[in-house]
């Protein structure tokens, strides 16, 4: 019995292990030195184990009396978290490199917040929800601060923590709430009590509590004020990490909550959802408009992108979940591709993020520009790119489910949203002669994620490379 | 009714209890003391720092280092007495559970202790 | 042998269009010539072969989507190899002529290239044309409808640096939208009513669609009659009937060679051929086909007016075109299907030719157009001249009375079309009317003539002295244009317009001895017109009638329609009334403008309202003006200024430039930066989601 169990979740086992070993490994031998092997190591790992669960798993698996739980939904998003954070280290080797801020426990950490991350995608009770959730959460703490002698870096860790702190309250109390009112921390015994209609006003504040929670993980209006200082604060590639990984584990932690525990109460939390995908959209896209420093914007980007996402959700429906599912791995495929440019971008050594330094970028790297251009098309969702299939997926789930009134704020959204992201094409095309131009760029890796993320976008077109029945099978396990 | 009132009646009288013990210390405190009062006695501690001052201060982090430990360990203690009262009836998942427990939490010891977190000078 | 007809020209177009830099100027202009008259002689090698059996041949399969099937498909009878030869030939010559005519044009600088272009839309169009001639549907058809439609388009706007062709180019294509709105409604409504757009289905289902009454704008009709008129409205649009017309004298400013091949020639006719090709559904439409008959004379006497008072050379031939129109539909709508293909066919080598004179003439002078700044031309150009005459002699139907052919082209036509629309409707409107126009062509042509070559040079003697004789290349094609215009009427008469089996076997329709119903008939004419009867029926006492199906054939005739054997039978006064008219207006050209020359003026002074109400073309343009186009541009001014700048952009612009920013700054102002801000921010919006919760959740 015990081994059944520990079999399903042996790819977490794997992971922890691997992270306690390299962590005391390191520690033990050459220290810092180990750094870049670790995180070659550890992005490799990642790899072999995303290619385990997709290629192995198959069928609905819980484990600890349904504490765990190993399905569709859940491969596809742990698939999704170990590439794009494989993905991310490999990018930020090199700059944390220069930085001098490889340190051996960055990938050592990561690696713990990949396993949280695991963890949650899987959480089939409150209690291996708020596991995984503190368990990513503490990780990402630390390497938001990880450039430890910098006053943004260290805020951006404080303030991550304190409101992080926060949310968990309330995620807290939310369970709290609800076991109150349920009687059991288990899924599968919530969703017997809170049917349609005849959910009781507790259960129904101990999910508007929970959904506090998560919508801080996802950063959605109004829980989202941490991200921009977050974002801009961090190391850079730190920066990319928090908005790929992360946000994949907490849209399914969301996906999961509401409808394995409160899928007969579609109705009540559906309106809820809905008003934070619509003031998302339009908070992200409004406030971008104002941002000079490409992270900021990258981050108000990456909060009107979860409202999309949300939107999806909004819908409660299997196509909501999976044209959630589609987003998220189109949003994450477009970030690393952004963030493998944003990287790039350096002056004399000096990482630069005032978008203003890429004035008539064009004419100097044209194919550069051009991938940028496309990824950022793309994340305007401007067709044939694949982003503006992402949108359309959502606006449909939202329109099928009746939600009329939310696809069209998404559509407005969306305009306005269009502006942010042209500007910058507009800058690297037609912007004025630049006092100070960038260095040119010659990191081999970067430009291959660069070029790969702008040619999915372009190639996708044809079948989006077959991700949308996978995400169609997990959202058929999700939603009964 | 009576029910609920029958059960909730222990925690009533307990927090009675704690709530007349409180005060009933209090004010002994201000019956029977001696008063002396200086700034630095009736001043609020706050371990070791002046409790309204500048957040922006340079403090020791050795400081925290130590009592972060303490609170590690003083947490795996809150877990091993259910563990160790309880060990009768818990099988042998229950006890190597609780041992990989100590093993994650002594690694994270060695860690520490070999980054040099223990060392005062 | 018909595919290659078809893409011959298209080969032509892209080769002169596109390909002309690699080829050079001077190649592809003559690869395009060259290809047109490959297809010119197997067209004559079709029509002279064929017998009369209608043959389909599939190119391609093009639309397929739920019940509606398009074939690309070449439909071949006697309709389509009359037209074939006709556009072909035309088409060849014009090629050729422009050789010479767009040799060096004062509208373009040195050096620029034109003429490839010209070439490549002259292909382009001959291309579009055949496409419509030859097409087995409606929605082949009315691809080449509007290839012809552009093509026009482009051509009377070829000189683009003039304003003037560019509005008579977008007034051709606007005008011509109106009657395609009334062509693609009638195409549409014949796809609900037979679900099929293909002529077999189409023409087999026409005696159930006159039992079929719809449902359209408020009204019920029958459906043959309003498919019929919507049909014809397409028609009015593209062959410049009443009402539609206005762009026709507006597009010669175009290259006169464009006038001749495109507004004289073809384009033009494509409404006849389109009522006759739809015989069978006119058949069964007689209120339809009354109002054809009716427009027609009416559109053949209105223009034949203000082609009496023109001064542009070009302009007296567009309205003269414009009225010869007019007698095809009568033709057509008296049920004379194939009277109006012979005037057509007849029509299309004199007024060509006339076109192409008068080109000639044009470029003697210099691009002068005005007449009245010609005179005594004869001498100058002495085989422009010739060319000329015979046209006139042509259009205006000189030949010897009562033998029926014996005469020049438009001799034979002509009256064929009077005699029919006098069967139809004796001492009718539309007769009479014919007739007018008959007298009135006569007057405007020979007046073109005499103010032309005849009497004292006019106007700017520099010109005048510098006049010159057209050079070979234009020549040519005057004189192959000359033979038609003397010998298609004689040689073709028969075919068209002899005894129906005759008829009918050119035309490959199913013919029988009469019936007793068509004896009795026949027996009736005889007795009426005794002393007119024509000597063949006496010699031959057997008559025949049509007795084809819907469909079979190239032309379709109703069982009661007995028109063109009717038409041999009239009176003689009938049959030299045009003859009579003709003489008539030639009598008075002479009278206006060799013998008198002053008279012109006196009449003019004298008759001053009447002289402006022909000259301004019976005010039609203005009236236009008035009722459509003022209104339309102040809506189009109203939505533009008011709705599209004041409201649209002034809300897009308040949005972008006032709401927008503004909540911009609200967030910005909002991430101040404070952790406590940020709880706060937090603690507010579980509040506001947890009062949502209360009031509207599952719990209420």
């Amino acid at each position: 019995m015990i081994q059944a169990d520990l079999n399903i979740i042996m790819p977490e086992i794997i992971l922890s292990l691997f992270a306690i070993g390299a962590l005391l490994g390191a520690v033990y031998t050459s220290k810092d030195k180990m750094g870049p092997m670790l995180v070659w190591a550890t992005a490799g790992v990642f790899l072999a184990l995303a290619l385990w669960i997709g290629v192995n798993g198959q069928g609905t698996n819980p484990a600890f009396g349904g504490m765990f739980v190993d399905d569709a939904f859940s491969r596809f998003a742990k698939v999704a978290i170990l590439l794009s954070s494989a993905a991310v280290l490999v990018m930020s080797q090199e700059y944390m490199q220069r930085k001098g801020l490889l340190r051996f426990e960055y990938p050592v950490l990561v690696a713990l917040s990949v396993v949280g991350m695991m963890v949650m995608v899987s959480a089939g009770d409150l209690m291996t929800l708020y596991m995984g959730l503190e368990l990513q959460s503490l990780a990402l703490y630390v390497v938001a601060s990880l450039r430890r002698d910098s006053a943004r870096s260290t805020e951006a860790g404080l303030k991550y923590f304190v409101l992080g702190a926060l949310s968990s309250g309330l995620l807290l109390y939310g369970a709290s709430l609800t076991y109150g009112f349920a009687g059991t921390t288990l899924f599968s015994g919530i969703i017997q009590t809170a049917t349609e209609g005849h959910t009781s006003i507790g259960l129904l504040f101990g999910l508007v509590f929970i959904i506090a929670g998560l919508a801080f993980k996802v950063s959605a209006v109004p829980f989202h004020m941490w991200t921009p200082d977050v974002y801009e604060g961090s190391p850079t590639p730190v920066t990319a990490f928090f908005a790929t990984a992360p946000k994949i584990a907490a849209m399914a932690l969301f996906a999961r909550v509401l409808h394995d525990a409160f899928g007969s109460a579609v109705s009540d939390w559906s309106q809820i959802i809905a008003l934070l995908s619509v003031v998302s959209m339009f908070l992200g896209a409004f406030a971008a408009i104002g941002q000079t420093n490409i992270k900021r914007l990258m981050a108000f980007s990456s909060i009107a992108h979860m409202g999309y996402a949300l939107m999806g959700l909004a819908a409660g429906t299997v196509l909501g979940v999976q044209a959630m599912l589609v987003y998220m791995a189109i949003y994450v495929t477009m970030n690393i591709g952004t963030f493998a440019f944003i990287l790039s971008m350096q002056k004399d050594g000096q990482a630069v993020t005032d978008i203003g330094s890429l004035n008539q970028y064009a004419k100097r790297e044209p194919g550069k520009a051009l991938a940028m251009l496309i990824l950022l098309f793309s994340m305007a969702g401007v067709p044939p790119m694949v982003g503006f299939f992402g949108k359309f997926y959502v606006l449909r789930a939202a329109y099928d489910a009746g939600l009329a009134w939310l696809a069209i704020a998404g559509v407005i959204a969306s305009v306005i949203g269009a502006y942010y992201y042209l500007r910058i094409v507009f800058y690297m095309y037609f912007g004025e002669v630049p006092d100070e131009t960038l260095d040119k760029s010659h990191s081999p890796v970067l430009w291959g994620f660069l070029m790969a993320s702008a040619a999915i976008m372009v190639l996708g077109l044809v079948n989006l490379f077959g991700i949308e029945g996978a995400a169609a099978a997990a959202a058929a396990t999700l939603v009964n | 009714m009576d029910d609920i009132a029958r059960e909730y009646l222990p925690i009533i009288i307990f927090l009675a209890v704690a709530i007349g013990l409180g005060l009933v210390l209090i004010l002994a405190a201000i019956v029977l003391a001696v008063r002396n009062p200086d700034p630095e006695k009736v001043s609020a501690y706050e371990c070791g720092f002046n409790a309204f001052d500048d957040a922006r201060m340079k403090f020791d982090v050795r400081f925290y280092l130590v009592s972060i430990l303490f609170i590690i360990f003083d947490l795996e203690i809150a877990f091993l007495f259910p563990w160790a009262v309880a060990f009768k009836d818990i099988s042998m998942v229950g006890f190597w559970s609780m041992m990989v427990f100590l093993a994650v939490l002594t690694a994270g010891f060695a860690y520490e202790w070999k980054k040099g977190a223990l060392e005062w000078e | 042998m018909e595919t290659l007809i078809l893409f011959a020209p298209l080969v032509g177009a892209l080769i002169g269009g596109f390909g002309w830099r690699l080829t050079g100027e001077r190649a592809a202009m003559w690869i395009t010539t060259g290809l047109l008259f490959v297809a010119c002689a197997f067209s004559w090698i079709v029509f002279l072969t064929h017998d009369g059996v209608t043959e389909k041949i599939q190119l391609l399969r093009w639309i397929e989507s739920g019940s509606l099937s398009t074939d690309w498909a070449i439909r071949m009878d006697r309709l389509t190899a009359i037209m074939l030869i006709v556009i072909t030939t035309v088409s060849a010559l014009v090629h050729l002529y422009s050789f010479g005519y767009m040799a060096d044009d004062p509208q373009w600088k040195e050096g620029e290239s034109y003429k490839p272009r010209f070439f490549a839309y002259l292909s382009f169009f001959t291309f579009a044309m055949l496409m419509l001639v030859t097409s087995d549907n409606l929605v082949q058809m009315f691809f080449g409808w509007e290839g012809v439609g552009v093509a026009s388009y482009l051509l009377i706007g070829f000189y683009y640096r003039k304003p003037t062709a560019n509005a008579a180019a977008i007034k051709a294509f606007v005008v011509n939208r109106v009657g395609d709105f009334g062509f693609a409604l009638g195409i549409f409504g014949l796809y609900y009513l037979t679900d099929s757009v293909k002529f077999d289905d189409i023409f087999a289902a026409a005696p159930a669609l006159a039992e079929t009454t719809v449902h359209f704008l408020w009204a019920d009709w029958n459906a043959a009659n309003l498919i019929a008129v919507l049909l014809f409205i397409g028609a009015m649009g593209k062959s410049a009937q009443l009402f539609l017309h206005t762009w026709l004298p507006d597009a010669m400013e175009g290259p006169t060679p464009v006038s001749a091949l495109i507004h004289a020639a073809t384009m033009v006719t494509a409404g006849v051929f389109l009522v006759c090709r739809m015989s069978p559904l006119m058949e069964y439409a007689p209120e339809a086909t009354a109002f054809i008959t009716i427009l027609g004379a009416t559109t053949a006497f209105v223009a034949a007016t203000i082609g009496l008072v023109q001064n542009d050379i070009k302009r007296v031939i567009a309205y003269s075109t414009m009225s010869q129109l007019g007698y095809m539909f009568v033709a057509a709508g008296v049920g004379a299907y194939s009277v109006a293909m012979f005037h057509l066919f007849t029509h299309a080598f004199f007024k060509a030719m006339l076109f192409l004179g008068a080109g000639s003439v044009i470029h003697a002078m210099h691009h002068e157009q005005d007449m009245r700044n010609y005179g005594g031309l004869r001498k100058k150009i002495p085989y422009t001249f010739a060319a000329m005459l015979i046209g006139t002699l042509a259009i205006t139907g000189v030949g010897i009375p009562l033998t029926g052919w014996i005469g020049f082209a438009g001799f034979a036509s002509k009256d064929a079309v009077i005699e029919s629309a006098f069967a139809a409707d004796p001492m009718g409107y539309a007769f009479w009317m014919l007739v007018i126009a008959a007298l009135f062509t006569s007057f405007y042509s020979w007046r073109l003539m005499f103010l032309t070559f005849f009497g004292k040079p006019r106007g700017d003697k520099h010109t005048h002295e510098h006049a010159h004789e057209s050079p070979m290349v234009m020549l040519v094609p005057l004189g192959v244009l000359a033979v038609g215009s003397i010998f298609a009427g004689a040689i073709w008469y028969s075919s068209f317009f002899g005894k129906t089996n005759e008829i009918a076997s050119f035309f490959g329709v199913p013919y029988a001895e009469a019936s007793e119903h068509g004896e009795a008939k026949d027996d009736h004419g005889e007795a009426k017109d005794d002393h007119a009867a024509p000597k063949d029926d006496k010699k031959k006492k057997t008559s025949y009638a049509f007795t084809g199906k819907p469909g079979e054939g190239a032309i379709y005739t109703g069982k009661d329609n007995h028109v063109i054997h009717d038409a041999h039978y009239v009176p003689t006064w009938v049959k030299l009334s045009p003859f009579i008219a003709m003489v008539i207006g030639f009598l008075m050209a002479m009278c206006f403008y060799i013998w008198d020359p002053k008279m012109p003026k006196r009449t003019m002074e004298h008759n001053r309202p009447l002289y402006n109400f022909l000259l301004n073309k019976w005010y039609f343009d203005e009236l236009y003006d008035a009722i459509f186009v003022k209104p339309a541009s102040m809506i189009g001014r109203f939505f533009w200024k008011r709705g599209d700048g004041d409201v649209i952009d002034g809300t897009l612009n308040g949005v972008a430039m006032g709401i927008v920013p503004f909540f911009t700054r609200l967030a910005g102002r909002a991430q101040s930066g404070y952790i406590f801000t940020y709880a706060f921010a937090m603690v507010i919006g579980i509040l506001v989601l947890v009062t949502w919760m209360t009031f509207s959740g599952g719990a209420q």
